[in-house]
């Protein structure tokens, strides 16, 4: 039920963002037959061409058929290709996919061990070498650390292929340059959620009943820590999703991000528009998931959501 | 049929037979052997000829579809499944009779009423066909017999083999069209020596021998696949490891590398791609003082150099090398002389008193460090005492920006790049007066009266004078700041033989093979 009221209540917002997406796309400069006929175009095979995309048509209709084309895929079709948008998308996902989960699970586990040991040595060198790579993490431009990932272990060790999506092995090299940032984050906020717990009454109260230190880290101490990486995570996640395009870019591999910047640049408006309506979408089940997690994760915010209308009854 | 006006017909044949040779000089016959893998910087979304509009489905397209005639590597018009043609006596009907026999790769008949359908698709824009004006001039098509298709013309063009040859003029084979839909684009029907074996939008996309083909110029290689990496880091580092054989838009900073590698080396041939600022012909710069002044105050050979590292040739005319040779006419390349271009400011009344303001408008990231040639014109005329100011749009507002009515421009001049396979298209849509695509608004009834002869002219000799003529007058009254044409850079590795890249920058493959070491 709870489920069932927050999917319910994502439909205004995100009818909201498919006014917003439709509007915001159209005002973009630039014109989508002339950049289809080329600049030698004259203003008679420009206008020919926006006929045939549907593009002299008014504004309001052509909303009315975004919105159609939600539900019937023969409508929502790409300029640049003639192919229905989820078709694109579709083609395009699994690879974002592959690079985000594997960056964010590589990302996770880093960040989440280093974080606990630095946690519980504080002071050490590992400690200091652990700050030392998050902080290089957490600043260094994807872009430049992909191309020096490219540099190494491509050019110089010939351990790994420079770009492409054919094999797995293409994938290594993203994922590993993606989970840096999530790694990074993950292991200072583990770091610094345990070390404020870790004084807390109820662990000692753990430790009273004879557990080891072991379980009373990973079982009390981390569960409570882990909330608000989940929370971070989430965000993390979304952004992986929308912000891949430099990652895909500079690897050659032709995900989400690529083709909704190649669909700016082209102005090829449903590709973009349904990308934003899809990206709206998956940031609401994040959002959805990550509440979840919280609640099992801290079984109290669930009393808090019942106080603001959205817990369970 | 109807009668026709086979001039020339036996000359015609003569020289036919002469370019094919000149054109495919190692046709093999041998049975296709090995693969070639190239990266590449674009994206290509669609081979459908009457869509696509990159070169690298420019190379695809000639790979897939057969046509009547043909580009041949150096941009000269070649017969490919013609045999003879002609126009009719009022110059209003062109026939082309063509060789029987051919196949698509779907095993239906390439014959005349399937050549006629092609074009009237091609020709009609409710189709969606982005070419339908530049070809409108054919009319219509119609199948007579079984290997004769008749053009009924719209108006006279002597530039008819321009525009058959262009790759825009594949034959699809409209049937399997109708049915693949948007599916076509990416694995389409062609006659051509191979198929397109997979396509995986945004990554690559492969080529295999077609077994029906029928031609002179079958596949030599096994596989062809085209892997698309747009980051020119990634790219390079493709070609430096051997992952791949050929990468396009080498950057000038990666020449050395790719040269040391080993493995492979740089090509630096000739592009069409000429790049000009071109400039609103009214108000201050309605005089052609002014005009000439911008033209000859600023160091070309030294913005190649130093900005494009080399990666360009100065202009020595309106179009680039390869825009039909045989029409193109070469000048004497714009002095750098700023002493006399400060006198031609003084004449037209502008001085240190009162400097010429001018907003000069490039775009960022559409040609080679255009961005930073922006930068380096405006600080060139501001040494002359011209008040400068560069403006580096985004892609689309620089394009929305040159698409605006004359009147409603706030800039003086935008940087832009012209590459078209024709004299008469290139000029007359540049020039031609009142034509939406000549957005410097020069006129010159001479002109107007010469591209119409020159369109109507299907005489070589006077078509060669008539564009002379329009040629040297254009270069004389400097409509644009003429800057150079860009220079392609491509690596390619030793073990590929024969791979030749046309001055369109499109690839062709028709003898390319490769070496197992």
């Amino acid at each position: 039920m709870y489920v069932l009221r927050r999917l319910l209540v994502a439909v205004p917002t995100l009818f909201a963002v498919s006014i917003l997406a439709f509007w915001f796309v159209d005002m973009i400069p630039g014109d989508p037959a002339a950049q289809l006929a080329g600049n030698m175009a004259s203003n008679e095979e420009i206008a020919a061409i926006r006929s045939h995309l549907g593009l002299d048509r008014s504004p309001i209709a052509r909303y009315g058929l975004f919105l159609k084309g939600i539900v019937d895929p023969e409508i929502a079709v790409s300029y640049r290709t003639s192919r229905p948008v989820v078709q694109e998308i579709g083609e395009r996902l699994p690879k974002t996919l592959i690079v985000a989960v594997g960056g964010l699970v590589l990302g996770i586990v880093f960040g989440v061990v280093t974080g606990v040991i630095c946690a519980l040595r504080q002071g050490g060198w590992f400690d200091a070498i652990v700050t030392i790579f998050t902080l290089a993490g957490i600043s260094m431009p994807i872009y430049w650390l992909g191309l020096l990932c490219i540099w190494l272990f491509a050019v110089e060790l010939r351990w790994l292929p420079a770009a492409g999506a054919t094999t797995p092995w293409h994938f290594v090299l993203p994922v590993v340059v993606v989970a840096t940032r999530p790694a990074a984050l993950f292991s200072r906020l583990v770091t610094a959620n345990l070390l404020e717990v870790m004084g807390k009454d109820y662990l000692d109260t753990a430790r009273s009943k004879g557990l080891s230190e072991t379980r009373v880290i990973v079982c009390h101490a981390l569960r409570n820590s882990l909330v608000a990486a989940v929370s971070v995570a989430g965000v993390q996640f979304g952004g992986m999703l929308g912000g891949s395009v430099v990652t895909e870019t500079v690897f050659g591999i032709p995900g989400l991000g690529r083709l909704l910047v190649e669909a700016v640049g082209s102005s090829d408006y449903p590709v973009i528009q349904y990308c934003v309506l899809m990206f709206a979408a998956v940031f609401i089940v994040i959002n959805l998931a990550v509440d979840l997690i919280g609640q099992w994760l801290d079984p109290r915010t669930q009393e808090n959501s019942s106080a603001t209308g959205y817990g369970r009854p | 049929m109807q009668p026709l006006l086979f001039f020339g017909f036996l000359a015609r044949k003569m020289i036919l037979a002469l370019l094919v040779a000149a054109a495919f000089p190692l046709a093999a016959q041998a049975a296709p052997d090995g693969s070639l893998t190239i990266a590449v910087g674009a994206d290509a979304t669609t081979f459908h000829p009457h869509v696509n509009s990159l070169p690298v489905g420019n190379a695809v397209d000639m790979l897939v579809f057969e046509q009547l005639f043909r580009m041949g590597e150096d941009n000269s018009v070649v017969a490919q499944l013609a045999d003879s043609w002609g126009w009719s006596e009022d110059g209003m009907t062109f026939s082309v009779q063509f060789e029987t026999g051919h196949v698509f790769s779907n095993g239906n008949p390439l014959d005349a009423q399937a050549i006629a359908a092609s074009f009237n698709q091609l020709l009609d824009p409710n189709s969606g066909s982005i070419y339908a004006g530049l070809y409108a001039s054919l009319g219509r098509a119609e199948a007579q017999g079984e290997d004769t298709v008749v053009f009924h013309l719209n108006e006279k063009n002597g530039h008819i083999l321009m525009l058959l040859a262009n790759s825009a003029a594949g034959i699809i084979d409209v049937k399997a069209n109708a049915e693949m839909g948007a599916g076509y684009g990416r694995k389409p029907i062609g006659s051509g020596p191979y198929i397109v074996d997979e396509f995986i939008g945004g990554e690559r996309f492969s080529l295999v021998p077609n077994p029906l083909y029928k031609g002179d110029v079958p596949a030599t290689l096994e596989k062809i696949t085209f892997m698309s990496v747009p980051e020119d880091g990634a790219r390079m580092a493709l070609i430096e490891t051997g992952e791949v054989d050929i990468v396009d838009r080498v950057p000038a900073d990666s020449i050395e590398a790719i040269n040391d590698s080993g493995l492979a080396k740089v090509i630096l041939p000739d592009s069409m791609f000429s790049i000009s600022m071109e400039l609103i012909n009214s108000g201050a710069l309605a005089d052609p003082r002014v005009r000439e002044a911008l033209n000859i105050s600023i160091d070309r050979e030294g913005m190649i150099q130093g900005i494009l590292g080399g990666l360009a040739t100065p202009s020595v005319g309106m179009v680039g090398p390869g825009t039909e040779d045989e029409l193109r006419a070469t000048f004497a390349s714009k002095p750098f002389d700023p002493t006399r271009a400060r006198e031609l400011l003084a004449e037209a009344g502008y001085g240190p008193g009162k400097p010429l303001p001018l907003v000069v408008t490039c775009p960022n990231g559409r040609y080679i460090k255009d961005s930073q040639v922006c930068q380096a014109l405006a600080a060139q005329w501001q040494a002359i005492g011209i008040d400068a100011k560069p403006q580096v749009m985004d892609l689309s507002n620089w394009s929305a920006n040159s698409r605006l009515p004359l009147a409603e421009r706030k800039d003086d001049m935008t940087m832009v790049g012209r590459a078209t396979a024709g004299i008469d298209f290139t000029l007359y849509r540049l020039f031609k007066t009142g034509v939406s695509t000549n957005i410097s608004g020069f006129s010159d009834p001479g002109v107007d009266r010469l591209l119409a002869e020159g369109r109507a002219s299907s005489d070589a000799d006077a078509q060669k004078r008539i564009y002379g003529e329009i040629q040297k007058i254009i270069w004389d009254a400097n409509p644009y700041v003429f800057l150079w044409y860009q220079k392609q850079a491509l690596g390619v590795a030793d073990r590929v033989k024969n791979f030749v890249i046309r001055p369109d920058e499109t690839m062709v493959f028709d003898n390319v093979s490769v070496s197992d070491s």
